[in-house]
């Protein structure tokens, strides 16, 4: 087994979850109604702690603890993709954000709780039943404002028309990207894509938003390399500004 | 049988109302929780949504972030027929006609066994109208008693199926987000011995 290769997919994973559990804990409090601030708070939460099982992963392959890692990294150092670090706008945009994403985690997840990695296969396994909710959510939302009134019609069109390209960059595929499916540890960012491909449309052609073909939009990588918008930066700066005043302390 | 006391039920009058008529996008929703596998569905609450796949949507973290939950049934409030509430030893079954009229409308009834505590399911009957579930489960069962009794359409519910049911498997899992976890007394303690 190739622990480069390994490790650079959890690093990827968890970093997204990380980065995302962020963005939307943001909306904490300011919430379109109290029930949903409630769901969306909740999820966010969910994603630290499922970033959180798979940095421990990473730990116990020898890397640092989990905390210095989500904590104390430079922004060139995290391997999300730019989709989950652009900061949110308006309600429309982290809802289609939500959907693009975790439509995406999830069949990654049921990917990998068929990898030939033990550790792997069971905490995917695990995070995948939070994450039936966490689309269940996206969905439900989805096909309310995309079948509303005009203006939340039009508002998810932009959001949609506006995230598709960073979406795609969610499936930039890794130098290991071979060495991953031949060992069966990761079906691959191909397989992927063509299977969130196929949920997304089918959600999307439920209601009244309209989706390209997928070769027309164009495609954002970068983030899986460390290269990233400096909207990232700012965020970790917010995000460890508690634990850099005292790297050290116990909490 | 007493006024109701609960705004929701009864509002408070006022003259020169200045809300419009309907102050409310968002309907109720009752729901209702299995907190383990074989227990009966209770009654934990109510959720305001726009529909019912959203207020499933939105008890799900209302209603099961800390406890334990295995499945979950919501139903849109004035869906529910409920009948009126007794006191002391009137038992609410009494006030019902026993029959054995069939029929094609499957219900879920739901009992109010104490006052204080809250409906529980009972059982799904097959007949023609609410009052006639009532008095069949009373003639298959004389000896029900409860103060209160909620009875709705099966169809009108949005229940949890096994592929929704995993978004419960890590529950158990979730103990930090209980107060208790914080154990923020034993390290203020250990602090300030330091």
């Amino acid at each position: 087994m190739n622990t480069a290769a390994v490790k650079e997919l959890l690093y990827k994973i968890a970093d997204d979850q990380l980065i995302l559990g962020h963005r939307n804990s943001e909306w904490t409090g300011l919430g379109p109604l109290l029930e949903e601030d409630i769901a969306f708070s909740s999820m966010a939460q969910d994603k630290i702690g499922h970033s959180l099982t798979f940095y421990e992963l990473l730990h116990e392959m020898g890397e640092e603890n989990p905390d210095k890692i989500a904590f104390l990294r430079k922004s060139r150092d995290f391997k999300n993709c730019q989709l989950v670090e652009l900061p949110n706008t308006d309600y429309a945009f982290s809802l289609i954000r939500h959907f693009l994403y975790d439509t995406a985690e999830l069949q990654r997840m049921k990917l990998l709780a068929n990898s030939e990695i033990d550790m792997i296969r069971e905490r995917a396994a695990k995070v995948k039943g939070e994450l039936v909710y966490h689309t269940m959510h996206a969905n439900t939302w989805l096909k309310k404002l995309g079948n509303g009134t005009e203006e939340s019609i039009e508002k998810m069109q932009v959001a949609l028309d506006q995230l598709m390209p960073y979406a795609l960059g969610m499936f930039e595929p890794s130098v290991y990207e071979e060495e991953l499916v031949k060992n069966k540890i990761f079906a691959g960012e191909k397989i992927l894509q063509d299977l969130w491909w196929n949920d997304v449309r089918k959600i999307i052609n439920s209601t009244k938003l309209v989706l390209k073909d997928i070769s027309d939009y164009p495609v954002v990588f970068g983030g899986r390399t460390g290269e990233h918008t400096n909207h990232l930066q700012v965020l970790l700066e917010e995000m460890s500004e508690v634990i850099n005043i005292d790297p050290n302390a116990e909490w | 049988m007493k006024d109701s006391l609960d705004p929701r039920i009864k509002p408070l009058e006022r003259e020169n109302y200045l809300s419009k008529s309907s102050p409310d996008q968002l309907h109720t929703y009752e729901v209702f929780v299995q907190p383990k596998e074989g227990k009966p569905y209770e009654h934990v609450g109510i959720v305001h949504a726009a529909d019912l796949e959203m207020a499933f949507v939105f008890a799900k973290e209302l209603f099961s972030r800390r406890n334990s939950c295995v499945g979950m049934w919501v139903v849109k409030t004035s869906d529910v027929w409920v009948t009126e509430y007794t006191e002391g030893e009137d038992n609410i079954f009494s006030h019902f006609e026993k029959n054995v009229d069939g029929g094609e409308i499957e219900y879920e009834v739901f009992l109010l066994p104490k006052r204080g505590k809250q409906h529980r399911h009972v059982s799904r009957v097959k007949t023609k109208s609410p009052d006639a579930a009532i008095g069949l489960l009373y003639h298959k069962d004389s000896s029900l008693k409860g103060y209160n009794v909620w009875v709705c359409e099966s169809e009108k519910f949005f229940k949890s199926n096994q592929e929704i049911k995993q978004i419960w498997d890590t529950l158990p899992d979730k103990g930090f987000r209980d107060a208790l976890a914080y154990k923020a007394g034993d390290k203020l303690k250990n602090f300030l011995k330091k």
